[in-house]
């Protein structure tokens, strides 16, 4: 039996059982319930914005209903005018929240009564009718026709020159960075939690002894990281799938601004995130015999996915065109988490990636090698936790001892 | 019938006297049948400043079951599991059938370690399966064998229940089903009766028994030295690290010295004065316990005796293996 096989073996049945458990049914379908929630929320915050607002205008006030609708509407606003005989009519209406805001009072002393504050595009709307009126007063008192002056001032623009136009579809591709990194994050420090968790729980009910009598340690590792990565995935997948969904159906984010190659690029860098984060956790769980010392020793290794995630929200996310997100995205712990925000916001060039994912790949390479050497070491020492020096196998006279070390 | 023995042990050296004699023929034939499918060579191995086997030798042959025995951290899970491969001898060599063993020879020995594991929250076939599957089998042979298993070990029902919903002896059942399902070529048991009532003891001495007469040899780690001497072809007790003796469980009880409870209503105190190498060790109402020097022979006892009156018992004295084991371990302890 080649050893392909075997560790598909083992993928296998560490797929399984935790796909047809139902904390990953239960966890999936939160996941699922809580991303379409958040997406339906932010679409009904933002249609909501733009939705219509009804606006009382009292006696004298009615001659800037219609400016002010115009004035509105080409600031992308719907007003609803309703006119009102009494103010305090109007202000019953408003404290019921009937009317959004009521207008009274002569264009030179207009008020407006809300319940809270003002809309911002309502007043800059009132504001302008209000002195488009006065203005328009004073110029016929000197005789001056308004509509020749309007004629002139319409014509009256600056032209902009956009030196670096800022893409229309800018703020889609931020959003895009951060939810397909934080995915990302969150995935890798869950998952490579369950690889350390499903070392220690296999050393702990003893099962890992006669697994080795049949199987090699590296076997054993790679079976577990594979079958729990397959898992993770499909969560990922689902989750994907689903927020793509409820997002274009919403039209908060329309599919062709997502992209495919952000969305493939994200599978590729999950799958090499994973991987490098997911050995680190298999060799330090294998250090550690009980559950509860899960967090611990797995503690390094979630600090540096933790900084990732830190340094994207700070440095990456703002600035994705930055040199220093630039470097950090060449950086093999980083890059899992850094260089998909660039990727999602268009700015980096494929060699880059290409030379990233080289990196990636060699930093995996080195740490199957290492953390296979600790799994090996460590798996069957049953008891206190494995010094890291004995896990690595270092004979104890090259390590010296303490009194002349020089570290 | 004076028990079949051999004198392969190297304390029973100086024989005399027809029943050794006879002993001696009849154990040739039993060594040219069997053939030695394991063998341990000098095996040694330390953790750190504590030498857990030093240089031990050890075989096992074809179709027998092996017993092991040994007080706590004398060296028997040690040995397993550098059998196994678990765990590398810093010395010595195992060898199958002659050669050296090869990793995928090893994958052809079922196992039981000694701390038991299995996984609590998969079902018991789902389990066999994987094993079964891990051996190499497909899917449905593995189905097959996992399902012939449970039927013959009573567990036929059970297949669908997770492994925590089973008592501690079922439990114990299926460790042995998943060390049995891919048909191995040799067994290797730490402590395979720990924990287990009489009928289970039974029920998993029978299993064995069979196994070993299917022609796959068992080799058992026990502290339950009467399961063992009722059980085993051959034991072997360690101590220490080291083999202190090997042999059937008859070779090993006539390592100690030779003795005779002979009943003589009758006969009066002395009466064995006459007979060269004889001395009282024991006497019980008309029950004499006689113990003979190497040169004696113990017909010259039952000649005297029969000259007294009628003889009731004549029966050869052995120690029990548990009484065997306490003096090998404290003869071990004093060297």
């Amino acid at each position: 039996m080649n050893s392909r096989s075997l560790v598909r073996v083992i993928a296998s049945r560490e797929f399984l059982a935790r796909v047809r458990s139902r904390v990953f049914v239960i966890t999936t379908a939160l996941t699922v319930i809580g991303i379409a929630g958040y997406i339906v929320l932010q679409a009904y915050v933002f249609n909501k914005s733009t939705a219509s607002l009804d606006v009382g205008f009292v006696g004298t006030a009615q001659s800037i209903a219609a400016p002010v609708r115009a004035e509105a509407a080409a600031l992308g606003e719907t007003i609803n005018v309703h006119p009102y005989a009494s103010v305090a009519a109007g202000k019953a209406d408003v404290q019921s929240k009937v009317l959004d805001a009521l207008v009274s009072g002569p264009p030179t002393a207009t008020t407006v009564t809300v319940n809270e504050t003002l809309d911002a595009t309502l007043r800059t709307a009132l504001n302008d009718s209000v002195r488009e009126t006065v203005l328009n007063d004073m110029l016929t008192q000197h005789g001056i026709d308004p509509a020749t002056v309007d004629n002139a001032i319409a014509s009256a623009s600056v032209h902009v020159v956009e030196l670096s136009p800022v893409d229309a579809a800018r703020l889609q591709q931020i959003v895009i960075g951060l939810l397909v990194a934080l995915t990302l994050y969150v995935t890798m420090v869950i998952y490579g939690q369950l690889v350390a968790a499903g070392v220690i729980e296999e050393k702990s009910n003893r099962i890992v002894e006669i697994l080795l009598a049949t199987v090699r340690p590296w076997q054993l590792m790679m079976g577990k990281i594979v079958g729990i990565g397959l898992v993770a995935l499909v969560q990922v997948l689902i989750t994907a799938a689903v927020a793509m969904v409820v997002a274009s159906v919403t039209k908060l984010v329309s599919i062709p601004t997502l992209g495919v190659d952000v969305v493939i690029s994200g599978v590729v860098w999950f799958v090499l995130g994973y991987l490098m984060y997911a050995l680190l956790f298999a060799g330090a769980g294998s250090m550690v015999s009980r559950q509860e010392d899960v967090g611990s020793v797995t503690m390094p290794v979630t600090l540096v996915l933790v900084a990732a995630w830190i340094l994207a929200l700070t440095i990456a996310l703002p600035d994705p065109e930055s040199a220093g997100t630039t470097v950090l995205s060449f950086i093999p712990f980083f890059s899992p988490v850094i260089m998909p925000i660039r990727i999602a916001a268009h700015v980096v060039p494929f060699w880059e990636v290409a030379i990233s994912v080289v990196l990636v790949a060699g930093t995996i390479f080195a740490f199957a090698v290492i953390a296979g050497r600790i799994y090996r070491n460590s798996v069957l020492r049953i008891g206190g936790r494995v010094k890291l020096g004995d896990a690595l196998g270092l004979p104890k006279t090259e390590r010296g001892d303490p009194t002349n070390a020089t570290m | 019938m004076p028990v079949v023995s051999t004198l392969a042990i190297q304390k029973a050296t100086v024989t005399s006297g027809t029943f050794r004699n006879e002993v001696r023929a009849r154990s040739g034939t039993d060594a040219r049948e069997s053939t030695t499918m394991l063998q341990l060579e000098g095996v040694s191995k330390r953790y750190g400043d504590l030498e857990a086997l030093h240089e031990l030798s050890l075989s096992v042959r074809d179709g027998e079951i092996f017993g092991f025995v040994g007080a706590n951290g004398a060296g028997k899970t040690t040995t397993m599991r550098v059998v196994l491969g678990v765990l590398e001898a810093d010395a010595g060599s195992v060898l199958w059938n002659g050669a050296e063993i090869t990793f995928a020879l090893r994958r052809r020995i079922g196992y039981i370690p000694e701390d038991r594991g299995l996984y609590p929250k998969m079902t018991v076939l789902a389990q066999l399966d994987y094993f079964g599957q891990l051996h190499g089998m497909r899917r449905r042979e593995a189905r097959a064998s996992a399902l012939a298993l449970l039927e013959r070990l009573g567990l036929a029902d059970r297949g669908a229940s997770q492994l925590q919903a089973l008592s501690h002896g079922n439990q114990q059942r299926v460790q042995l089903a998943a060390a049995l399902v891919f048909a191995p070529d040799l067994l290797v048991l730490d402590e395979p009766f720990a924990g287990l009532d009489p009928v289970a003891v039974d029920a998993m001495s029978e299993v064995l028994r069979a196994q070993a007469d299917e022609g796959r040899p068992v080799v058992v780690s026990s502290h339950q030295l009467d399961i063992v001497e009722r059980l085993c072809d051959r034991v072997g007790i360690i101590n220490h690290g080291q083999m202190v003796a090997t042999g059937t469980v008859t070779e090993l009880t006539d390592r100690g010295p030779l003795r005779f409870w002979v009943d003589v209503p009758g006969a009066a105190a002395g009466w064995y004065d006459g007979i060269p190498g004889v001395t009282l060790v024991e006497q019980d109402g008309t029950r004499w316990l006689l113990e003979l020097a190497d040169a004696a022979s113990e017909q010259s006892i039952l000649t005297k005796a029969l000259t007294i009156g009628p003889v009731h018992e004549f029966r050869r004295d052995r120690p029990a293996l548990s009484q065997l084991f306490r003096d090998v371990m404290s003869e071990t302890a004093i060297k």
